[in-house]
């Protein structure tokens, strides 16, 4: 991957996580926010990726997009899915 | 969306953007160095180099070698805390010894689970067996590993799951087994010395100067890297049975009269 492509998809996955980052904080259904969060990982795994860091990658992908999401919706199964105003 | 909240997200996209662009071009004067430093050249030269046996730690992968031969101790205790959480969770939730199974999801979810955890497993072994040549390691080949058990976990449901053994005591054993094998591989070359009557370093790998004992790092030009597979190889195992040990405590814990 050369340099102006890696950057270019920093800068469009970077964009995409704070879009994501931002519909999570303020989305009142909290399973739409796991997705949304889920969304965010997986622009992160991709700046990983054009920063040239793949052992953050493979520790990422699994982590942030499988373990991570099981949890919350454990959590959310637990307790309540909507946030309360 | 309302018009203010999309109004907010074009402001932090904007603000972003225009930090990102100040920060690339220099203006706030933070520039990144465009020359290798000292320090990376010295790993650099060490980290897989023949000709100088003494200071090399003999892992092709760079990362691998500075997380586990270098920094081996950094490693130890972060492996540490994250026992220190699974102990926390399993004593908040208590242990998890049966549970009823359930239907699971459909029959079309079970067969393609079937054919996508196995080759989970597979790509998550490879990660972890590879780990000092190719990039990853034992806590990403483990952390693989166990999406594929959670996977089934959601799929076939704890309990028919806990008939075919993936049950809280066999995830137990297999923790331990990582750990004490963890330990072991540690003082390996300190309990190698000490029959040859002269002291090694904690974490040794290689031989070091001033200690001329340490771990082959090749078997008939297969290159294994000497502690780092071994610790590469149980940390897998460790970091998978302790996430499995989580979910099952999650899915199957605060559940009043499935305890034994």
């Amino acid at each position: 991957m050369t340099g102006l492509v890696a950057l270019l998809l920093c800068l469009i996955m970077g964009v995409i996580s704070l879009i994501a980052t931002y519909l999570a904080i303020v989305e009142r259904d909290l399973l739409k926010a796991l997705l949304f969060s889920a969304v965010q990982s997986t622009a992160y795994a991709f700046i990983y990726y054009s920063l040239a860091a793949p052992d953050i990658v493979l520790v990422y992908i699994p982590v942030a997009v499988g373990l991570y999401p099981l949890l919350l919706l454990i959590v959310i199964k637990k307790t309540e899915r909507y946030e309360r105003p | 969306m309302s018009a203010y909240r999309a109004l907010i997200l074009v402001s932090m996209v904007v603000f972003a953007l225009a930090l990102s662009y100040a920060l690339t071009y220099g203006i706030l004067r933070l520039e990144v160095p465009l020359t290798l430093r000292d320090l990376a050249k010295l790993y650099i030269s060490t980290t897989f180099n023949p000709l100088k046996r003494e200071l090399s730690a003999m892992t092709p992968e760079g990362v691998t070698a500075i997380v586990w031969d270098y920094r081996g101790t950094d490693t130890f205790f972060e492996i540490v805390v994250f026992y220190g959480a699974i102990i926390g969770s399993v004593a908040l939730l208590g242990a998890v010894y049966r549970y009823p199974p359930g239907p699971g999801l459909s029959l079309i979810a079970k067969t393609v689970t079937r054919i996508v955890a196995t080759m989970i497993l597979v790509v998550g072994a490879a990660i972890a067996l590879h780990g000092h040549l190719t990039p990853g390691g034992g806590f990403q080949g483990g952390a693989t590993l166990a999406v594929s058990i959670t996977i089934a976990l959601v799929t076939f449901s704890l309990g028919a799951l806990m008939l075919r053994g993936l049950t809280y005591g066999g995830m137990v054993a297999l923790r331990s087994l990582g750990l004490i094998g963890i330990v072991l591989t540690v003082f390996m070359v300190v309990i190698a010395s000490l029959t040859a009557g002269i002291t090694a370093y904690v974490f040794q790998n290689q031989p070091k100067p001033g200690v001329p004992i340490g771990m082959a790092y090749s078997v008939d030009g297969i290159v294994f890297s000497g502690t780092v597979w071994f610790l590469n190889v149980l940390d897998a195992i460790a970091v998978a049975a302790g996430f499995a040990l989580l979910f099952i405590v999650l899915i199957g814990g605060g559940v009043e009269g499935e305890r034994e």
